[in-house]
């Protein structure tokens, strides 16, 4: 079933696993205007859907995602002025975690991935690619800054890739192969062509596992990536506390000794944080939004 | 001297061995091992014949966790660690009690869902070539949250929430937890797993007591600051040392080609020098 009212992305349910697919294929899927508009609307819209327990982030054609439309910014920047005044002010809303997601998220990475392609990456919570997937981060090669992608990325892989990348600009790229090494993907791929076909599954996978408790965990993982080891730890001891008594800790254990697949609670039924982690963290994160929390 | 009904506490010679001893319970842990892991912890720590504690376990298991017979068993369930847990006062590993010796973890067998506090709080991890690594909190409703933030400080990202999600349904074999940086060391054939760990140790147990317990305090407290704030405490640690004596012994012996004599680790030398969580919500010493 695909949704309707998007011009550059496909929105798509499959089973419990919900699609968002870049659909520019023609243009390297580059994020235009309207892209960037529809990525917001998008994640939301998935992560709020109680049937959707895993979101796999993919693409259509040859290339998984170039960044930036630099066409439409040389020729009608107009339209992207929206956008630069959201980049200043760390406002941006076009990855799952800018958009507060809290359903896992896989990103499915074929072809190149460029520059701010890369926030799909580094933004994601599993990653997986096809064995001809090559990462790159052309900025410096055109004159631009490269920040918050390699920045988030740093912070999960060891930074001497990540700086490479920057300096390097477009004269290297670096492989699936290599990527899988230094745990920026935990699969590759091969033939290319099963790609989406894995990713579905593996999705299917995780979504046998209660959603109340991944999107706690996922909460408490990514906090920890702003604060201290002892702090975050603090922080996370009251998100699995905050689980306690939910239905899924007690239908969890039952199903596992009665040999049956569990049925869990819907994921609207997820505590909220009773903690000020994220906003007493010295970070750039954008307020949350009134999400489903 | 504590005896231990849940742990086997053994010295050999210089190595202090803490072993997870309930092999029938894939040693999960029960409330006395619980209670018993913070004993020998600060035990093994305080002995000034040990110079370095290797962790492991007996039977087919590291460790699985906490004993879920007797959270489902007894009524009380998960309920009995709220206080301890809300405020996150836990004394199950090293990190947690501050040890100031080098500790190596050695992985053998089975490591799932609570054992990787084990692996993210030590020093070193080895692990044999059949041990398996995977978390299966979220497949039975459960959060994971302290273990994992250790080892995300540690290792890439990504591997560790995969881990996270993907639940019971998979497993890291030894291999590729070596890849990822998460071991060191990957023994084969696995039978020979407590013989290298107890070479490593020793061969460890050459290094000043002194140097290593500075070091290690420097190394641990940087993962809770800035890079700047890092260093510059860091650099108080190094100069903590100027002016002990194995600061001359150590040259002193290199020039004359023989092993160096150092000075015995001081027993439980204050929480102010030791690793471990930091004291206050603002991170690290003043």
């Amino acid at each position: 079933m695909s949704e309707a009212g998007y011009r550059t992305l496909v929105v798509e349910r499959r089973g419990p696993v919900g699609w968002l697919v870049f659909d520019r294929p023609e243009a390297g899927n580059a994020m235009d205007a309207t892209m960037l508009a529809e990525l917001e609307r998008a994640w939301s819209e998935l992560d709020r859907d109680p049937e959707v327990r895993v979101i796999v982030n993919a693409a259509n054609g040859p290339n998984f995602q170039t960044g930036l439309d630099v066409v439409q910014l040389s020729r009608d920047p107009e339209a992207l002025r929206e956008q630069s005044r959201r980049t200043k002010r760390a406002e941006l809303r076009i990855s799952a975690w800018h958009n507060d997601v809290s359903t896992p998220v896989i990103a499915a990475v074929n072809g190149a991935c460029a520059g701010g392609g890369l926030h799909f990456v580094a933004d994601a919570d599993i990653v997986i690619a096809a064995a001809n997937a090559t990462f790159l981060d052309p900025h410096v090669s055109v004159g631009q800054v490269s920040a918050y992608e390699a920045i988030a990325l740093t912070r999960k892989v060891p930074f001497e890739a990540v700086m490479r990348m920057a300096l390097a600009g477009r004269h290297e790229r670096v492989a699936a192969a290599r990527a899988y090494q230094l745990g920026v993907v935990s699969e590759v791929v091969d033939p290319p062509e099963q790609l989406h076909e894995r990713a579905q599954e593996l999705a299917e996978t995780i979504a046998r596992n209660s959603p109340a408790a991944m999107a706690v965990s996922k909460r408490a993982l990514w906090r920890a990536l702003e604060l201290g080891l002892t702090d975050a730890c603090r922080e996370g001891a009251k998100d699995l506390v905050s689980l306690w008594g939910h239905p899924d800790q007690t239908e969890g254990p039952a199903a596992f000794a009665a040999r049956r697949e569990p049925v869990w609670t819907t994921k609207a039924t997820v505590p909220p944080t009773a903690t000020a982690g994220l906003d007493a963290a010295p970070s750039a994160r954008p307020p949350e939004p009134g999400g489903p929390r | 001297m504590t005896q231990y009904t849940c742990l086997k506490i053994e010295r050999h010679g210089k190595v202090g061995w803490l072993i997870n001893n309930r092999p029938e319970q894939l040693n999960a842990m029960n409330n006395t091992m619980r209670d018993e892991f913070a004993d020998a912890w600060l035990e093994l720590d305080r002995d000034p014949a040990v110079r370095v504690i290797v962790h492991t376990g007996e039977g087919r298991a590291f460790q699985t966790g906490v004993d879920v017979s007797e959270i489902a068993g007894d009524g009380v369930g998960m309920e009995r660690y709220r206080d301890s847990m809300e405020n996150f006062d836990v004394h199950f590993t090293a990190w947690h009690q501050g040890v100031q010796k080098p500790v190596i973890t050695a992985v053998n067998g089975l490591c799932a869902g609570g054992a990787f506090h084990w692996v993210a709080d030590a020093d070193v991890v080895i692990a044999a070539s059949d041990a398996q690594f995977f978390d299966p909190h979220v497949s039975v409703g459960q959060v994971v949250a302290i273990e994992a933030i250790g080892l995300l400080r540690k290792m890439p990202f990504e591997a560790v929430m995969r881990m996270a999600l993907m639940g019971r349904h998979e497993r890291m074999p030894a291999q590729r937890a070596y890849e990822l940086g998460m071991i060191s060391e990957v023994v084969d054939p696995p039978e020979r797993l407590r013989e290298r760990a107890q070479e490593l140790a020793e061969t460890i147990a050459r290094n000043s007591p002194a140097a290593m317990a500075a070091s290690k305090r420097a190394l641990w407290r940087a993962l809770e600051l800035g890079l700047t704030d890092a260093c510059r405490e860091g650099a108080k640690d190094l100069v903590s040392m100027w002016g002990h004596p194995d600061q001359t012994e150590g040259p002193a012996a290199f020039a004359a080609k023989r092993e160096p004599v150092w000075a015995d680790p001081v027993a439980d030398s204050g929480s102010d020098s030791a690793p471990g969580p930091a004291s206050d919500s603002a991170p690290g010493p003043g």
